[in-house]
């Protein structure tokens, strides 16, 4: 099974715009609320028609705006679960589930998806005595009921407990493998997107901002914004000082940095760049006064702590001139020493560096205030 | 001193409260008191009157049935659609329920008559005449009732989130089928109290026909007509009282069933 996926659309004051593809795969469409996501879903439905662009479904095309092709919903093979469920409150949990079913051996099939979803004890209740986890149960139930190809979930699992989430993750996973199915998941929850996605479409303010594999979106943001919505803490500012072979020297503040040079984009000399770090890749050194002044070994001192239990949270003043960000697990913290310690060296990798171009819409002013919040 | 101060608006409410029960309630007294009295049995059970009965019954029926096949599109349509004056032809709509009954006698001679607007060349040109005619005591019942059952059902649909029909089209429901599976048992409740207040309006019907179907015994006089008739004939009230017993009845008996119906309606759905 795959998806096409080619729209733009204006909606009052709404711009959308946004192109991606699926395979038999999970792609999970990430990002805040009103980034375009739940609206995706319903391009694709057809709940909503896109002003230009083409939508095709297993090859065959359900949207077409230069063919005049626009399909309703029902001759659309898919399975939705909106947002908020919207199961039938007149029906009981069977009937809904039996809603969209046709063929011979609905009652077997029906029995099978009601033991699948652990609802065969409630088969007979209406939704309203449910609880929020059993209500999604109940609309996943029913949306693979139509046996589509292509599963569309919007924010799936939000109402259930962490142990049924997990496990209903690994249901989607080998669901996807077995019944070559193809999967729009929308989720806001960075540590699920990580989880399910094999690709992963990132959103923002109506744009499709980056697609590709997870550990390339989530290792090589393509801006400052896409790092930011995936939670990278530490995007730099900083400038090329030079430039050869697979090597980038950048100046930052009063030190430098030496990282690889991205895919496909070589930055020229003097050119300003961002430069991105994860919290979790910056390494704590104890501060050693003989230390020559070496590339990637950066002064700073703590400023904030945070600790989560599992791990702390620092944020240094650094010679860089700009805070860093530095997780840590506690089993290092407490051999390091960290606490009472407040001036230590930064060590950013290369290999963990990721450098990205300025973005003119990203000033560094709006970053400080999302790392900061 | 606190609770008894306290208690003294509570006993106004209460008396309040029981002189408007005795306002509504008396008039029914006073109706069986003199229903007991001889001749109302022979009253109820004369040909006039069960020829009224007869008439009312299968006229209120049919206006019905019309204004629910008719109105029900019409209902469902107003509930999901946004144009430019939708409220003007909610307005025009409603119109007939604060109308005067009268007023919409008058006016439906006017148009549908045989020198009105729609009813002169009906006339002229295939000799129909409308007016003073059963088919104008439907077509009065119907102007006065069926906007009170387009409005509930409006209402009803409106409540529906629209949210469910759009999903039961991802699941592969035409149009017809999560209108049917969906949006109608979803606004039974609406439907059904719709539907009893227009039949209700109709089989009560009284200004409109008068004057746009005259009181003919047999073709046009409808129980409400009847009791009228009764009632302008020197010692016409056990008669027309006897008339109103049974009507009042026939209605109760009516809208009882109705309602059964109704409940188990959407229980089932």
């Amino acid at each position: 099974m795959t998806l096409d996926f080619a729209a733009r659309a204006r909606l009052g004051g709404f711009s959308y715009d946004a192109r991606f593809e699926a395979g038999a795969e999970i792609v999970v469409l990430f990002g805040h609320s009103g980034a375009g996501k739940s609206l995706t879903l319903q391009l694709i439905a057809g709940l909503l028609r896109p002003d230009v662009g083409r939508i095709a479904i297993g090859g065959e095309p359900v949207f077409d705006s230069n063919a005049g092709l626009n399909l309703p919903p029902q001759e659309r093979r898919i399975g939705y679960v909106v947002q908020d469920l919207a199961l039938f409150p007149h029906m009981t949990v069977a009937e809904n589930v039996a809603f969209g079913m046709s063929g011979a051996d609905r009652e077997r099939r029906l029995g099978g998806l009601l033991d699948l979803m652990r609802l065969r004890d409630y088969r007979d209740r209406k939704p309203r005595s449910l609880s929020g986890g059993q209500q999604q149960r109940a609309a996943l139930a029913r949306a693979l009921a139509r046996e589509a190809s292509l599963l569309l979930l919007d924010e799936p699992f939000s109402a259930l407990d962490e142990s049924l989430r997990v496990e209903l993750r690994r249901e989607l996973i080998r669901l996807r493998s077995e019944l070559d199915l193809s999967v729009i998941f929308v989720t806001h929850d960075l540590r699920e997107a990580h989880l399910v996605a094999d690709r992963l479409a990132v959103f923002d303010a109506g744009r499709l901002l980056q697609f590709g594999g997870r550990e390339r979106v989530f290792r090589q943001p393509a801006d400052r914004r896409v790092a930011e919505l995936t939670g990278v803490a530490n995007i730099l500012r900083g400038r090329v000082a030079a430039a050869r072979g697979g090597e980038l020297a950048i100046e930052a503040g009063g030190a430098s940095l030496r990282a690889p040079a991205p895919d496909g984009w070589r930055p020229a000399e003097g050119e300003a760049v961002d430069v991105a770090i994860r919290a979790e890749r910056v390494n704590l050194r104890r501060l050693d006064a003989d230390d020559p002044e070496q590339p990637n070994l950066v002064r700073g001192s703590v400023r904030e702590e945070l600790a989560y239990g599992a791990t702390h949270t620092l944020r240094f003043e650094s010679a860089l001139g700009q805070p860093v960000e530095v997780e840590i697990a506690a089993r290092p913290y407490e051999v390091l020493g960290v606490a009472g310690q407040k001036a230590w060296t930064l060590e950013l990798p290369p290999e963990d560096l990721h450098v990205m171009p300025v973005s003119p819409e990203s000033s560094p002013s709006l970053s400080a205030s999302a790392t900061t919040a | 001193m606190t609770a008894l101060r306290a208690r003294a608006p509570l006993a106004g409410v209460g008396l309040l409260i029981a002189v408007f029960a005795v306002f509504f309630l008396l008039p029914f007294a006073g109706l069986l008191e003199r229903g007991l009295d001889g001749g109302a049995w022979e009253a109820m059970t004369s040909e006039t009157a069960l020829d009224a009965l007869a008439l009312s019954l299968w006229t209120s029926a049919l206006s019905l049935a019309i204004a629910v096949v008719a109105g029900t599109p019409v209902a469902y349509w107003l509930a999901h659609a946004r144009f430019p004056g939708k409220g003007a032809v909610e307005a025009l709509i409603d119109l007939p329920i604060v109308l005067p009954p009268t007023i919409a006698g008058v006016a439906l001679l006017t148009a549908f008559g045989r020198k009105g607007l729609l009813g002169a060349p009906l006339d002229d040109w295939f000799g129909l005449t409308l007016g003073f005619s059963t088919v104008a005591v439907i077509m009065a019942q119907l102007f006065v009732g069926a906007p009170f059952y387009v409005r509930a059902a409006r209402a009803g649909f409106a409540g529906v989130d629209a949210q469910y029909e759009r999903v039961a089209h991802t699941l592969g429901a035409s149009r017809l089928r999560a209108f049917a599976r969906i949006a109608l048992p979803l606004s039974w409740p609406s439907l059904a109290a719709g539907a009893a207040l227009c039949w209700a309006r109709a089989l009560g019907e009284l200004g409109a026909t008068l004057i746009f179907a005259g009181n003919l015994r047999g073709e046009t006089q409808t129980m409400p007509l009847a009791i009228l008739s009764a009632f302008e004939r020197a010692d016409g009230l056990t008669a027309a009282v006897a008339l109103a017993i049974l009507l009042l009845a026939v209605a109760l008996v009516a809208l009882a069933a109705f309602w059964l119906l109704a409940a188990r309606g959407r229980g089932a759905a």
